[in-house]
């Protein structure tokens, strides 16, 4: 039994709730606020670390929920991936949010779903089965939801609307997914080292490689009917990794968010959805049940649809955050696109690109945040000739604007290397090197929306009619976190032996 | 210091150097920054040299990796070929950055300017010690970018346009690049250079010679596109023009090598022996030196009239690579794959067409390679000296120009050097490498010819792409190209040197101007005159045992090192063939120029102008590439993606106006009631079509909706007045008294 788990679940959800309950008098001075925030921040993350780091056990079994179904916590090597970029971003878009946020009005209600939404998202990637991660998948999209609303407006009011409608559509997929699969769940045969745990895990906990009897489904005679309910798993929990064609809910709802917070959706609260398909393919139903079938095929074109989709309308799009919103699309697809291929490389570069997109994206939200809050203004050609008055910022985008295209020596490329030679090894006929293509196609694309913003902020002149002479680099609460992000972007690139490393031996090496 | 792994990494560090001083020093840091540039290019030369020298002394060349960087690890490694080109690239880079030294020194960014030429640097060598495909690519993609700021330097509209171009361009083929390398690394499981060729050669099960065109086809788009060959080159003449002179020096004489050193080990090591692959270069070659060609000489532009015989240059040297893939697919059809590699052994030289086709081949492989050599020196010359010229005059129109060179012995000396030698006049380096390249080409097609005739052809014979036709072809092109060479090399000269300014008083300036480049400039050029002439002179001296070293590990040492004889440079046959070009280039000139590009301008002195007569709708940037790629395909795109984008959302509108329909909002009409509404919109409506339809003038509308709300008041107000009237009230009892007198009529 580890409580620190727990610890690390619970406090910032608790320290959330101490928040909005508060009286108003408590924070009435915003330093105050802004200590306590502050501090509330750190020691979360500080938990969250000693979990991953491994203080104490690896599981807890907390209750029943009904016979035989425990909500379990474990945390294995993927938790803990996911975990760290949680904790990374969820820092460094923090700190952020203490200058942007000032412009802001209900602060406090901020801050207090920001780290009720820390602690959910710490609930999904240390969940052990199925059904607790659900539970956690549930509370993430309620959770973020007051950030999505937060500015009130009715565009915000009604993105809001839009996201809860296209995530609870999406669930109630996955729903159907795991009452259909609960029956063919087994108990048994799994041996060291995942044995001791493994039965207090519940029918439904995760095992590398497949948890389900699958040869029960095919004696059983309903493996048409099971590849409909895993498809519908995967496109339900899809839709929170934007997935065409229940994706547009992501182009509404990131961008009226604050900035940091969109960041912290964009970077982190999609990858909750990927995290979902891994644990619902690779860990429950198994990556051998679906190799070859129409669901692996129709994963892959529907991927590959929804990046080039999105590289695209990220091209045609004007308004910065919009823009990076379309990214998004677009680049969870070439994540999704890895994971249906099926094989040791693909998933290596899913599992990359993973953490490296959460690197970049956070840094051009953040980036288009202190633009916005600087300036005040939202469209991408707004930006002429900044690039000198505020060149560490605009460094920092250019560098992981190139991490996002692929242009080494950042981190960009790699995950992009081990995509399309997955995707070529997987040996699907047509698909195995249409995707190559396509990644390489929406690569261009990515050149092509977000190069413009540095090159005009570079080298064109700026148009003094919008541009005031006193605009400044940002202070260095805001400036920090961007530049942070662009050197990781960079030294990924360079360095990326250790987590290439982590990734192929701790977790896909476990899985194929 | 064994490998080109330091090399690579001192100029980066450098960089770093400059970035510190350019924040640290308040005074004086431009020009400390050029002397780091430029102490950071000496270093560079002294070290590339000595590796050479440490190789020619026999000390043995050790491959160096830096693991884990990009996922796959950098690999270097040492050969003569990459040896000779890096020293090549650390001597262009000392002479540039000498002459950037003065040429520089009025421009406000140039401490920029200065860190992303150290980057290049780096990059460049990065390039050419690579020993894998991924380090190329690596290094590649880096090049792109910080030479790109190269191109956008002087941040005018057209600048800007040029490095747009020059950047797409160049991360599309960046990502071609990668395409290849996906198959490659997919096929072969290996990037790195001596594998390659070794699995491909070993005939390895499972490799697909297809996917391995593929992967070329792609890696062509690629390093073509940087070398500047046929239908990538759209981004070269602009960016060349626009980039400061001695970046487009670089551009032009190291950065342009970096493309065909790409595609050259794409054709000695991912698709060695194929002819296919040889007739497709061979043909994009002939392609690009013809049309380099013609748009030099129909240029009015100094710059870009050199920008234009880069590409054409490029084009032999092109040529040059697809016959030795030509050359090579007999051989190892002949003795087979592994003689090539061999030493000579007794086996296999009976034969005579073998004997024959291997000296052939020896001359493909040195005229290409010191064709290569000998561009980067005369590009280095003509590129500095338009620098010089653009300092003094402001531009590089040849209208403008006209006149410059006149008293100028210095500039006379170095530029004739330059013109003439990559006109391939004999006695200048140019002739020999010409020379080289064709008579492989001359003495292939006759040897076809003669083949075809006695038509010994048996079944062992191997399968030969090429004919004898198409040799003959490409013999002939690749005369007249020389022969356009020459004739736009004469047209710079002669607006250089023997004409006079239209403008009296331009010229008087342009005559007393002695002071037009300082000693360090005139170093600088005069430094990369000075081989120009040697090369040419002394061919086997010099030019053979700098083909033979730069061959060394290049796969075909063996073979060659047996059968190399001096070639009889100025025997007659030989200069025949320089002669031909010669002659042509003199008839061009003298009909082309004198007669079609020269006009009388505007009124102004009755004196004749150039002009640019290529018609610009052909301009294939803009009416190709940027139409099709820049607008037309996002453009297809865009819909389909809007409507892939859009299908959930529809749907839930339409649910949501049918099955899910939310009661309507009730709202109050400003007038009148629901039916008059109705009506006069109707009604308007009708009016509307009506004169759509029928009358085609001007519609002026009526205003239904407001008149009958008006009439609908008028007969409320009328109605009300009634139903309050006595009279109406009788009226109703009357009514009520009928309605009961008719119910008793029924009723009774």
């Amino acid at each position: 039994m580890n409580y620190m788990i727990l610890a690390a679940i619970i406090l910032p959800i608790l320290a959330g709730g101490g928040l909005l309950l508060a009286p108003e008098r408590v924070f009435a001075d915003r330093p105050g606020l802004l200590k306590v925030t502050g501090v509330s921040f750190v020691v979360s993350a500080l938990l969250a670390v000693g979990v991953i780091a491994g203080v104490g056990g690896s599981s807890l079994m907390l209750f029943q929920l009904v016979d035989g179904i425990p909500v379990y916590f474990a945390v294995d090597s993927l938790g803990r991936a996911f975990a760290g970029i949680v904790v990374l971003v969820f820092l460094v878009a923090g700190f952020f949010s203490f200058v942007y946020m000032s412009h802001e009005k209900n602060e406090r209600r901020y801050y207090a779903f920001y780290q009720i939404t820390f602690g959910v998202l710490m609930g999904l990637c240390f969940s052990g089965n199925l059904v607790t991660m659900y539970l956690f998948y549930e509370l993430m999209t309620l959770a973020s939801v007051p950030l999505v609303i937060h500015q009130g407006s009715r565009e915000a009011v009604m993105a809001g609307l839009k996201y809860l409608f296209y995530s609870f559509c999406g669930a109630y997929m996955a729903l159907f997914g795991i009452y259909f699969l609960y029956q063919y769940a087994i108990c048994a045969g799994v041996r060291e080292p995942w044995h001791d745990f493994y039965i207090s895990a519940g029918v439904v906990g995760f095992v590398p490689g497949g948890a389900f009897n699958m040869d029960a489904v095919v004696q059983s005679g309903n493996t048409g009917l099971c590849l409909v309910a895993v498809f519908l798993m995967i496109a339900g929990f899809g839709v929170k990794a934007g997935c065409f064609p229940l994706h547009a809910w992501l182009p509404a709802a990131h961008p009226v968010a604050p900035a940091p917070a969109s960041a912290f959706l964009s970077g982190i609260i999609v990858k909750g959805g990927v995290l979902a398909i891994i644990r619902t393919v690779y860990y429950c139903v198994g990556p051998d049940f679906l190799r070859g079938t129409w669901v692996q095929t129709a994963w892959a074109v529907l991927a590959i649809v929804t990046l080039l989709m999105g590289s695209t309308l990220a091209f045609k799009e004007k308004v910065l955050k919009k823009r990076f919103a379309y990214s998004t699309v677009s680049n969870l697809s070439y994540i999704l696109l890895g994971l249906s291929m099926m094989n040791a490389s693909a998933f290596t570069g899913s599992i990359l690109h993973v953490i490296f997109h959460a690197v970049i994206k956070s840094g051009l939200f953040l980036t288009a945040g202190a633009l916005i809050f600087l300036t005040g203004r939202t469209k991408v050609n707004d930006f002429m000739g900044l690039g000198k008055r505020m060149p560490i910022l605009f460094w920092s985008y250019t560098i992981v604007s190139l991490g996002l295209i692929g242009i080494p020596p950042t981190s960009g490329v790699i995950s992009k290397w081990y995509l399309a030679v997955g995707c070529l090894e997987s040996g699907l006929a047509g698909l195995s090197w249409i995707g190559p293509v396509a990644l390489l196609v929406s690569a261009l694309l990515t050149a092509g929306y977000l190069l413009p913003l540095s090159i005009r902020g570079f080298l064109m002149e700026p148009d003094y009619n919008a541009v005031r002479s006193d605009y400044r680099e940002p202070k260095p609460l805001m400036l920090v976190p961007v530049a942070v992000l662009a050197v990781l972007t960079l030294a990924l690139g360079i360095i990326p032996a250790p987590l290439i490393g982590f990734v192929q031996n701790s977790i896909a090496a476990a899985l194929f | 210091m064994r490998d080109g792994f330091w090399t690579v990494i001192f100029p980066f560090v450098m960089c770093f150097w400059v970035w510190f001083v350019s924040r640290v020093k308040k005074k004086d840091k431009k020009k400390l920054c050029a002397w780091i540039l430029l102490l950071a290019s000496a270093v560079e030369f002294v070290v590339a040299l000595g590796m050479v020298l440490c190789d020619l002394r026999g000390f043995a060349m050790e491959a160096t990796e830096v693991p884990g960087v990009g996922g796959l690890g950098l690999h270097f490694m040492y050969s003569g070929f990459r040896g000779i080109l890096g020293v090549l690239t650390a001597f262009a880079w000392l002479v540039t950055s000498l002459f950037s030294f003065d040429y520089m020194k009025s421009d406000t960014n140039v401490i920029k300017y200065d860190v992303f030429n150290l980057l290049t640097l780096g990059a460049t060598m990065g390039i050419f010690y690579a020993a894998d495909l991924f380090t190329l690519f690596f290094f590649f993609e880096i090049m792109s970018f910080t030479s790109f700021v190269w191109v956008a330097h002087r941040r005018t509209r057209e600048a800007l346009y040029a490095s747009g171009t020059y950047l797409g361009v160049a991360i599309a083929g960046g990502m071609a690049i990668l395409m290849g390398l996906f198959i490659v690394y997919h096929q072969l499981g290996t990037l790195s250079f001596d594998r390659i060729s070794d699995c491909v050669m070993a005939g390895m099960d499972g490799v697909s010679l297809t996917w391995l065109f593929a992967a070329a086809g792609c890696m062509f788009v690629g390093f073509g596109a940087k070398a500047g060959a046929f239908p990538v080159h759209v981004w070269l003449p602009q960016s060349y023009t626009e980039a400061p002179a001695p970046a487009t020096a670089l551009l032009s004489a190291i950065l342009s090598k970096t493309g065909i050193f790409g595609i050259m080990l794409v054709t000695l090591d991912v698709l060695p022996m194929q002819g296919r692959w040889g007739v497709f270069l061979l043909l994009v070659g002939v392609v690009t030196m013809v049309l380099g060609g013609i748009r030099g000489v129909t240029s009015s532009n100094f710059k870009t009239t050199l920008a234009y015989s880069s590409m054409s240059q490029i084009g032999f040297i092109l040529t040059g690579v697809g016959m030795q893939s030509l050359l090579a697919e007999y051989l190892a059809g002949t003795i087979g794959t592994a003689g090539l590699t061999l030493t000579a052994g007794a086996g296999y030289m009976d034969s005579e067409a073998v004997t024959e086709i291997t000296k052939v081949f020896g001359m493909a492989v040195n005229g290409t390679y010191l064709h290569m050599l000998n561009h980067s020196l005369v590009k280095l010359v003509l590129f500095m000296v338009a620098g010089v010229i653009f300092v003094q005059v402001g531009s590089y129109e040849l209208n403008q120009v006209r006149g410059f060179g006149r008293r100028k012995p210095f500039l006379l000396v170095v530029f004739v050097l330059a013109a003439a030698g990559v006109g391939g006049i004999p006695f200048l380096n140019g002739y020999v490498s010409k020379t080289l390249l064709h008579e492989s080409i001359a003495e292939y097609a006759r040897w076809l010819e003669l083949r075809e005739y006695v038509s010994v052809v048996s079944s062992i014979e191997p399968v030969i792409s090429a004919s004898a036709k198409m040799m003959q072809l490409v013999e002939a092109l690749f005369l007249f190209s020389g022969g356009l060479t020459v004739a736009y090399m004469t047209k710079l000269f002669v607006v250089l040197f023997v004409e006079k300014n239209s403008d009296k008083k331009v010229q008087e300036t342009y005559d007393a101007k002695k002071d037009y480049a300082s000693m360090v400039e005139k170093f600088a050029i005069g430094v990369c005159a000075l081989p120009i002439p040697f090369i040419g002179m002394l061919p086997n001296l010099v030019a053979k045992p700098l083909a033979e070293y730069g061959l060394v590990r290049f796969g075909l040492s063996g073979l060659l090192a047996h059968h190399q004889e001096n070639v009889h440079y100025y025997s007659l046959k030989n200069l025949s063939g320089a002669l031909i070009s010669i002659v042509t280039g003199v008839l061009v000139y003298l009909i082309v120029v004198r007669i079609m590009i020269l006009r009388r301008v505007l009124a102004q002195n009755k004196e004749k102008g150039y002009r640019d007569i290529f018609p610009s709708w052909l301009n294939m940037e803009k009416y190709v590439y940027r139409a099709v790629f820049y607008t037309a395909i996002p453009f297809i795109l865009g819909i389909f993606s809007r409507i892939l984008d859009s299908i959930v959302d529809t749907v839930v509108v339409i649910l949501r106006k049918t099955v899910y329909s939310d009661r309507a909002l009730p709202y109050e009409l400003p007038e009148g009631n629901r039916v008059t509404h109705r009506i006069g919109c109707t009604m308007e409506r009708v009016r509307l079509l009506y004169y759509a339809m029928m009358r085609k003038e001007g519609y002026v509308p009526k205003n239904y909706t407001h008149k009958l709300a008006m009439k609908k008041t008028d007969l409320f107000e009328n109605l009300r007045i009634i139903e309050n009237s006595l009279s109406f009230g009788l009226f109703m009892f009357c009514v009520g008294l009928g309605l009961t007198m008719i119910y008793l009529l029924v009723v009774n």
